[in-house]
């Protein structure tokens, strides 16, 4: 069975990504605004921004869903991602600026006599690109060596993410950090020498979007069915049994959540040039957990569960905040108790529950005792590890 | 066997003013089949985490076999040297199918990248075979561990303790929750197994005991410390034990 | 000096107004008000000395009149008699620009034979004219009026003015003054004044004793006139040692202030976080169950006590989902109107308490040891609760006011105990002596232990866990709505008012161990103290944050389990 939900999913992700980087790019490009089959720049835009959570939710799944990592501070590390990559925008800007001068605007309106010495090497495009990776990288290195070490597991972990997220905030707020306090880093306007607002350059970072989407899944798909995997499963279900053979469970730990923060770090990158901004609001812990949503959504523990959450979730809270603005939260924060409640399994595990339930509805209807062998459904949740 | 390959002395355990293990020694030579009884809070449990890393003695040392110190090492430190841990509950991966529980338990590298980029080799294969064999799983082998009845687990964590061909293998109340008949198989697996392994087993099934112990040494733990070791029958016979154990259990 | 309890203290202010006289010196209305006629209508050098004595009566009434005199507001009537009447005009003016005048010998209206209150314009009245130097000479008498105040709060304001006046001609009257002062508290800011003045006095040997007296009297004011001093190289050198060393002796002084101000902060603060971080230990703790919602439960409370203090005052009308629910009002008064608070504490505890108990039966009784998952299934919930409180009480923060018994302080050696914090800490001992209580003294108590330590043994033992469960989760909810109730004392009402909170508290349990209200004190207590006084030390209340948020990652590598760790020696 499991083989088979595996060959369907890749036919849908191949329908899926013919959709997303041949059919709705090619609309945009190659079809007049007038025509009934337009995809409008903004519609590339969003979807843009879609493409971008769904990277950043499969990095939580990786965690979450194969390793019960359930880090509350994943938007922490996409954020890292996008001001590594904002700082490199933002020197870009040149004299175009507020101020016209070659300092950022927020520096100028805060006095700063010169560009501070840790923002000089971002004036290279290759440089911010590497510290989109090894910045956040390099943060959860830091983080998880203390916390796995000391053998902080289940939920005190996500209570330290959160507190760890939270005092990140909190310095990203400030002024004297460097980074733009609330403002954030934004008005952006080239990359690479293109220019930011032209519909052509959006196109074309939806499309690395696209593809950095598809190459992290294929990623992670070989990682989840190497050994490492089966070791990551493992340290989900049974931590102790998986230290007591012999695994040193901290650095396979360590090793998952540094790639999941240097995926969320590629995610917050390809983000921040096409929604023009990146503040501290971003990493706030709301943020992560509404993520969590989306991979609780979807379907944790798959890897088409989160990207199919994310873009679920976050469609209807388009049309929600728009609609109902009032009722979104209610929307949102019932999901999530719904979810956890009646369908851990998310999105995914639908047609199987619902065949389920069909094959219970047949059997009541057939009137036969059966014995109570039914494996699938006397199959408890995985517990998680208690301390 | 004249230089023994586990060297616990004086070892002293105490948990928030409990005394879990006082003064505690105790010796296992190689190729032994060392039976430990004793009553609920005699320290068998902890005596066993003392032994793997998972609790570090408050004094006292603990030497595996000419001169490896275990109370500086933690958990996957110590059984990558050789010493294998059976837990009391059932402890298998759920999600993994029998034969992927195996797979992951085989002896080779444990290291991060070695996982990466490893593959099942013909040999692995075969001896995977071999220990489903052993533990009688075979015709289980692409069942996932958690639809496995308790009996079952039982075995196929033994089965994966035996995967790790460690040198010493603690096991903790194997019996528990068997029927009859496969109790009494797991005695005759264990008792196979001495000779190329070390074992020590910690038992309250008095009937498994004997059936296990044969004529080798059974330990008997009392508050912590040693109250006296010998065979079955001298323990059985020993005025002290029957006053605190067996007495009170007959 | 004055650590009397609130009561008491206001017995002895009542007792005070009562008799004026005692502290007031000599003079009734009905004499002050003769002796301002006499004033008002005298010349020369008797004014002056009229004008001594008035000071000297410390009468409200002398002050007013003698303000109201050097704006030129008081004007001499002329009965048809040929007698000159002193006179004020009401502020209030009829149509024709005409206002009532009052008479200053009697206060009362100024009315004609037959009785009819007489109108001027106040262009038609000659004023009492007044010179510069008379001018002074009643500012002088205004000034040390106070000094004479029936008010000790008053008297010592007054004697801070005169002393930073650097006006030598004060020093009789302060000395006079404090020859008769009662009041330890106002004595020593008197002596502090006449210190102060004197520092300024042209003789080296005052000065000396003057800077002796500073030092002595620890005196907090007298800082900037050191300063001052001291940088004044051309004085005698010997007054600018001594000087010198009042001004070291003071400043340590100040730091010795501080660092107890800082440390009673901190401990208030800990309380708070105390009491927020109680009910989550005990639900964690107990039922393994992480509540985000808590914060929510916080804001329940507070909530509760904004609803109780509007019920109690004029009512509200309540957004309420567009709808406009209107809540009427009692209309009380006075100490009716003042006790509303007496009744929101019980009241918070009561609504956040049923609001845990539908939250239990609901969502959290699914979840029973399974963290994780009731983690996220109450984030649901807490985001759920606060679009709830926004379109029931508006998305603004609401205020609730203080009742007066909790606003103001008390000092002891100058450090400063405001009300409302001593009460937090009293609180915070009360409700922790109470869990504790409960816990280990009463059957509800033995129950949730049991069920805590072993819930399978519990229930075949014939406990109802899940009912234990219920009302130990409806215990924790309304100990956050205490919390809540106090909160609302300090700081804001609004919707999202318990996400400040929430990550703090789970600090706090973290830290403290879970299931230990042992480790739960102190953890609260050194999290408090540790963000005030690095508050104090780096200036900045967010990069104190954040270093104890790291301090606390680096705790965890020594103590994973936190300060009072559970130990379990079961291995899953």
């Amino acid at each position: 069975m499991r083989s088979e939900r595996s060959r369907f999913e890749l036919w849908f992700l191949a329908l899926f990504a013919l959709v997303i980087l041949v059919i709705l790019p090619g609309l945009n490009a190659f079809t007049s605004a007038a025509s009934a089959l337009h995809v409008s720049d903004f519609t590339i835009n969003l979807y843009g921004k879609y493409l971008c959570y769904a990277v950043l939710a499969i990095s939580v799944d990786l965690l979450w869903g194969y390793t019960g990592l359930l880090s509350l501070g994943q938007c922490l590390f996409f954020a890292l991602g996008g001001y590594a990559f904002g700082m490199y925008l933002m020197l870009m800007i040149g004299k175009l600026g507020q101020y016209h001068s070659n300092l950022p605007d927020f520096m100028v309106f805060l006095g700063y006599p010169r560009l501070p010495a840790h923002w000089v090497p971002f004036r290279h495009f290759w440089f911010a690109a590497l510290a989109v990776m090894w910045v956040p990288g390099l943060v959860a290195y830091i983080f998880g060596f203390l916390a796995f070490r000391s053998r902080i597991r289940g939920v005190y972990f996500s209570i330290l993410t959160q507190a760890l997220t939270y005092a990140a905030c909190l310095m990203f707020f400030r002024n004297d950090f460097t980074f733009g306090g609330n403002n954030g880093l934004t008005d952006f306007k080239f990359v690479l020498g293109y220019d930011l607002r032209s519909a052509a350059t959006q196109r074309v970072l939806y499309l690395l979007t696209g593809v950095l989407l598809f190459a992290t899944y294929g990623f992670c798909r070989w990682l989840t069915s190497s050994k490492f995997g089966k070791v990551q499963r493992a340290i989900r279900d049974s931590e102790n049994r998986v230290l007591f053979s012999g695994y040193s469970t901290p650095n396979f730990k360590l090793f998952v959540f540094v790639v999941c923060a240097v995926i969320a770090g590629l995610a917050g990158a390809l983000y921040v040039p096409q929604v023009g901004i990146i503040n501290p609001s971003e990493m706030a812990t709301d943020k992560s957990l509404e993520v969590i949503v989306w991979v609780a959504v979807g379907g944790r523990g798959t890897l088409i569960g989160p990207i199919i959450g994310a873009i679920v979730v976050n469609a209807i809270k388009s049309w929600a905040t728009r609609a109902f603005p009032d009722l979104w939260l209610f929307i949102l924060g019932g999901m999530f108790i719904l979810v956890v409640l009646f369908l851990p399994g998310g999105i995914v595990s639908l047609p199987e529950r619902l065949g389920e339930l069909a094959r219970k509805f047949r059997r009541a209807r057939a009137a036969v005792p059966e014995p109570v062998a039914d494996s699938a459904e006397a199959k408890p949740a995985p517990e998680p590890d208690r301390t | 066997m004249s230089h023994p390959i586990l060297n616990v002395e004086d070892v002293t355990k105490t948990y928030d003013g409990f005394k879990a293990i006082s003064n505690l020694t105790f010796y296992l030579f190689k190729g032994e089949l060392r039976t430990v009884i004793g009553p609920n809070g005699a320290g068998k449990s902890t005596f066993f985490d003392l032994l793997t890393g998972r609790a570090k003695p408050d004094s006292g040392t603990i030497v595996f076999g000419q001169n490896t110190d275990l109370t500086s090492m933690n958990e996957y430190q110590i059984n990558r040297l050789g010493i294998g841990r059976k837990f009391q509950t059932p402890s298998v991966y759920t999600d993994h199918t029998v034969w992927e529980n195996l797979l992951l338990s085989l002896k080779g590298p444990r290291g991060v990248f070695a996982t990466l980029f490893s593959r099942t080799t013909a040999a692995q294969r075969g001896r995977i075979d071999e220990l489903l064999e052993t533990i009688r799983l075979g015709e289980k082998r692409h069942w996932l561990a958690g639809q496995l009845a308790h009996g079952e687990k039982q075995w196929l964590e033994i089965g994966m303790l035996l995967a790790q061909e460690p040198e010493v293998l603690l096991v903790d109340e194997p019996a528990a929750g068997m029927t009859d008949e496969e109790t009494a198989r797991t005695g005759e697996l264990l008792i196979s197994l001495a000779g190329k392994h070390t074992i020590v087993v910690v038992e309250h099934d008095m009937t498994f005991v004997k059936q296990i112990a044969r004529d080798g040494t059974v330990t008997v733990l009392h508050q912590g410390s040693v109250l006296c070791e010998g065979t079955f029958d001298f323990v059985q016979s020993h005025p002290r034990v029957r006053e605190v154990y067996l007495g009170r259990g007959k | 000096m004055n650590p009397l309890p609130r009561p008491i203290l206001f017995l002895l202010l009542t007792l005070g107004l009562l008799t004026p006289r005692l502290l007031a010196g000599p003079g009734t209305e009905a004499e002050v008000r003769h002796d301002l006629v006499l004033t008002l209508l005298s010349h020369g050098p008797e004014r002056h000395e009229l004008l001594h004595q008035l000071a000297r009566s410390g009468s409200k009434v002398a002050a007013s009149v003698l303000t109201s005199w050097t704006r030129g507001e008081i004007y001499a009537y002329r009965t048809p008699g040929g007698k000159t009447i002193p006179v004020t005009l009401e502020e209030q003016e009829d149509a024709k620009g005409l206002a009532r005048a009052i008479r200053i010998d009697t206060g009362a209206v100024l009315v004609d034979a037959k009785g009819k209150a007489l109108k001027f314009d106040d262009s038609t009245l000659d004023t009492i004219d007044t010179d510069m130097r008379l001018r002074m000479d009643i500012q002088q008498a205004i000034d040390v009026l106070s000094l004479a105040s029936p008010v000790p709060d008053e008297r010592r304001s007054a004697a801070v003015k005169l002393g930073n006046s650097g006006k030598m001609a004060y020093l009789p009257y302060l000395e006079e003054r404090l020859t008769e002062e009662k009041i330890a508290d106002v004595r020593r800011t008197i002596e502090e004044a006449i210190a102060t003045l004197k520092l300024g006095s042209s003789d080296p040997s005052v000065q000396i004793k003057a800077a002796r007296n500073l030092a002595r009297l620890n005196a907090l004011g007298a800082v900037d006139v050191l300063t001052q001093f001291v940088a004044n190289k051309s004085a005698d050198p010997d007054a600018l040692a001594a000087a010198r060393i009042a001004l070291r002796s003071i400043q340590e002084h100040i730091s010795l202030v501080n660092f107890f101000g800082t440390l009673f902060r901190g401990v208030s603060l800990g309380s708070i976080l105390l009491v927020v971080s109680l009910g989550l230990a005990i639900t964690f703790g107990l039922m393994g169950v992480i509540n985000m919602a808590h914060g929510e439960m916080i804001a329940v409370g507070a909530y509760t006590a904004y609803l109780v203090e509007n019920i109690f005052g004029s009512g509200i009308t309540l957004p309420f989902f567009g709808f406009g629910l209107h809540v009427p009002g009692l209309h009380a008064t006075g100490s009716f109107y003042e006790s509303n608070f007496i009744f929101a504490i019980p009241a918070s505890f009561v609504t956040a308490a049923i609001a845990g108990l539908v939250l239990e039966r609901l969502v959290i009784r699914f979840l029973y040891r399974r963290p994780l998952e009731s983690l996220l299934a109450t984030w649901g919930v807490s985001l759920v609760m606060q679009q709830g409180f926004r379109m029931v009480f508006g998305a603004n923060n609401v205020q609730v006011d203080s009742p007066s018994w909790l606003l103001g302080h008390f000092s002891i050696d100058d450090v400063m105990f405001g009300y409302n914090r001593v009460f937090v800490v009293g609180f915070a001992i009360a409700i922790v002596l109470g869990t504790w209580l409960l816990l280990t003294k009463t059957p509800l108590g033995l129950l949730i232990r049991s069920v805590m330590q072993n819930r399978r043994m519990a229930s075949c033992m014939g406990v109802r866990t899940d009912w234990v469960n219920m009302l130990t989760f409806a215990f924790g909810s309304g100990l956050a709505g205490l919390a809540g109730a106090f909160l609302s004392q300090i700081g804001n009402v609004g919707p999202s008012m318990g996400q400040t909170y929430i990550v703090d508290s789970f600090m706090v349990v973290v830290v403290g161990g879970v299931g230990s209200i042992v480790g739960t004190v102190y953890a609260s207590l050194g999290m408090g103290s540790a963000d005030q006084v690095l508050q104090q030390v780096l200036g900045s209340p967010v990069l104190g944050k954040i270093i104890v948020l790291c301090f606390i990652i680096l705790f965890l590598q020594w103590k994973p389990g936190g300060l009072f760790a559970t130990r379990s020696r079961n291995l899953d």
